[in-house]
Parts: structure tokens; sequence; C-alpha cells
């Protein structure tokens, strides 16, 4: 059962369509996790519909209806296109990610039960995609925010002063909040984080170790 | 300040057309019939506004017009996916849209936007109500963003028609950020109890 939701402007900002694709990839993620999730966002694209059917309309040029039923085909589709499974049970929208799923990962230790790993999105913008990987019981080095980051638990738990965030739950943080996550015992807790900047790491030891940590 | 980037036809929304036809039966007509005329009618109805709304993100007119076609051939190849139960035309309508303009506007991949529709197409069950509430659910939800505050009608339409990020809202119009998202929360929550019709 999911507990923490998006924030409902980032769900906004999804559903029209402005979001960064390291964070749309994120939302999705969640989204495909969350049936109650999909729900509000029926919610914000009724929104658009509504806004969309308010537009004042503008003048389509001559010939342009006659263009389209000359393109029209029989090329319908009228089933669910159902893709070849793979043993992959990753959400279909980190599946281009991770075609070889969770255990293809090619981690980088970044200091002691935590490890991290950049998914290439195809830009070299400032946002950024990767996972975190943090052992059972570690704690995830103190840290503020640069920017607006977005946290979803893909496996394991963690537990800051939010309270316990599980599978398919996400942390939707602006860059104001301040919080020490740390992992449950058990299973590792592999995270989905979207970042467009460097996440701020408070201390002057931790500030000394961030280069090397990488994130 | 808003006069910087709202356009003239940005301050008065007209109200929304009156006698339409039913759109969600004209989707219909096209996925069972493979009915031009309801594909012609569609059109008329929404294309004119989906080019506004296009020509509203920078598109140019030849750019904008190629936009409304793909947009529209995307209703006809996929007529038939979008069971009617699952929200009116043009909420549909706008996500193609949308779709589209992330793609050839913003070049961003639009696949986790397409990722998810397969994951909704196969996993949720149908809406409950019927075609013409929904299509009510709209026409309630577009008279109710008139009686927003024009603060908040602003912000929401220069992210879902202007296809600004909300760093570039606030950035534009000199509103701090959290402002920019507190207005847009504030209105969803004023739009909200109409939407929960939906269910």
């Amino acid at each position: 059962m999911i507990q923490h939701h998006p924030d409902i402007a980032t769900l906004m900002a999804f559903s029209a369509g402005t979001l960064d694709r390291p964070y749309a990839t994120v939302v999705a993620t969640h989204l495909a996790m969350s049936d109650g999730g999909r729900e509000t966002l029926r919610h914000m694209e009724t929104i658009g519909g509504a806004l969309l059917t308010a537009e004042p309309a503008a003048e389509l040029a001559a010939g342009a209806l006659d263009r389209l039923l000359g393109t029209v085909g029989e090329d319908q589709i009228s089933v669910t296109p159902r893709e070849e499974r793979s043993a992959n049970e990753l959400p279909l929208p980190l599946q281009p990610f991770l075609p070889k799923g969770l255990e293809g990962v090619r981690w980088k230790w970044t200091g002691p039960g935590v490890a991290t790993a950049d998914l290439a999105w195809g830009d070299d913008g400032k946002s950024r995609l990767m996972l975190l990987r943090v052992a059972g019981g570690r704690r995830v080095p103190e840290h503020g925010h640069g920017g607006h980051e977005l946290t979803l638990i893909l496996q394991g738990a963690y537990r800051d002063r939010f309270g316990v965030f599980a599978k398919g739950d996400i942390a939707d943080h602006d860059e104001d909040v301040e919080h020490q996550p740390i992992a449950e015992p058990g299973e590792d807790c592999i995270c989905l984080v979207a970042v467009d900047a460097k996440l701020t790491f408070r201390g002057r030891l931790m500030r000394a170790l961030q280069p090397m940590f990488g994130i | 300040m808003y006069a910087v980037v709202m356009t003239n036809s940005d301050m008065g929304a007209p109200p929304p057309p009156t006698e339409l036809p039913d759109p969600a039966g004209l989707v219909q007509r096209i996925a069972t019939q493979q009915d031009r005329a309801a594909l012609a009618a569609l059109f008329n109805l929404f294309g004119p506004r989906v080019k506004s709304m296009m020509l509203k993100l920078g598109a140019g007119e030849a750019l904008a017009e190629d936009l409304v076609q793909e947009t529209f051939l995307t209703v006809w190849r996929k007529a038939a996916l979008y069971s009617s139960q699952r929200g009116a035309a043009s909420t549909w309508i706008f996500t193609i849209a949308r779709n589209l303009r992330i793609d050839q506007l913003r070049r961003q991949s639009n696949r986790p936007y397409e990722d998810l529709e397969k994951v909704t197409l196969e996993s949720d069950a149908p809406l409950g109500s019927m075609l013409v509430e929904q299509n009510q659910v709209v026409a309630r939800v577009t008279a109710a963003l008139e009686t927003l505050s024009a603060e908040q009608r602003d912000v929401i339409r220069l992210s879902f028609i202007h296809d600004m990020p909300h760093a570039q809202i606030a950035e534009t119009t000199g509103i701090p950020l959290g402002t920019v998202k507190s207005r847009l929360r504030l209105a969803y929550e004023r739009l909200r109890p109409l939407l929960e019709d939906l269910q």
C-alpha cells in the first residue's frame, strides 16, 4: 500500500508535460505502481482537457481537413500491443533504462554501504537520473537539496523524519528540505532518483567527501 | 507583469462552445465504423483549439498545422484503444497533443507517457460513470476554471497550455517558485470536488 505520493504540483507538471525526462521517468514509474496515483493523474488530464476546450479557435489552413482525410488509412490499432515480457519485473517506464533489470546494474561504490549508478538519458542537461543503493541499517549522509529531488523506492525501505518509505512510495522534496534517511534493516534499499543539481551534503567532512561520492 | 507572456487571447477565454456534437460519441463512431464524417466533426471541433495550443508554444504556422494533423491521425489510429469509458474525448485529445509536443517541440522522449498509457490500458478498470457524465464533468471543470482567481488561472494556463516548466513560470512572471507551486495546488483543491465526480 503506497503511503507517500508526489506533490500535487509535480503531478500537474507531469500531466502538462513540462518535466525533464529523468523526472517524468520517476513519476511514470511511480504511477505504474500506484492505482490511486493514476486516478489522480486522470484528474490532472481532465484539467488539461478542460483547458483545451476553453482554448480560442485558431484558424486552420485551407484544405486542412481534406489533407487529414486524404492521409488516414486502414492502419487503426484495435488491440493493446502486448509486449514480450522478459524476466524483467521492473515497471514498464523504467525498463528502457535497465534492460537487464536490477541484476544488471553496474554499481559505483560511493561510501560505506552506499552505491550509485547513473542512468544515461541522452542529454547532458542539468538533471540526472540515477539509482541509489543503501545497505540495510546504513545511513545516507545527511543532505539538503540543491534543487527538486524525486526519490522512488524500488526495493527495501528507508526511514527519515517523514516516516517509512517502502516500495512504490515517492519522496518529493524541494530544495529547502533536509533529511537523513536510514535504510530499514533487511534487504538493500534501492531507489530511483531524479535530481536537478548536485545534492549538498552537510558538515565539513561530508563536503570534503562530496566530490568522491559524486552525488 | 503578465503582459510579458500573456497574449490577448489568454485574457478572457471564450465560453465553451454550446451545442457541441457529443465528442465521445464521435470517437466511438471512428472506432467501430471507421467513420470519416465523425473524424471530420471531431477535427472541426478540436483542431482549431489544438492549433491554438501549439501556436502558444512557439510553434510556427506550418509546424502547428503539422502537429494538428499528427494529433488527429493518432486519434484515428487509436480510437478503438481509447475505451470511451476512460474519460472525456477532450481529455484524451489533450494527452495526444501533449505527447506530440513533448516529442516535437521539447525534443524529449515521450516514452514515459507511452509506457504509462500501456500500463493503464492493461490494468485499470474502466471508469464507472457514463460518457455523458464525463463530458459534463469536463464542461463543469471548464466553467470552474473561470471561477479561479486570476493568479491561479494564469499559472495553470502557463503550465498546461504554454508548456512552461514551473521554474520558467517563476522566472517569467517574477513570482517565487514556491508560490507558483502553491497556486497550482490551491487551484487543484478548488477543482477537485468536480473531478472526483469522474469516479
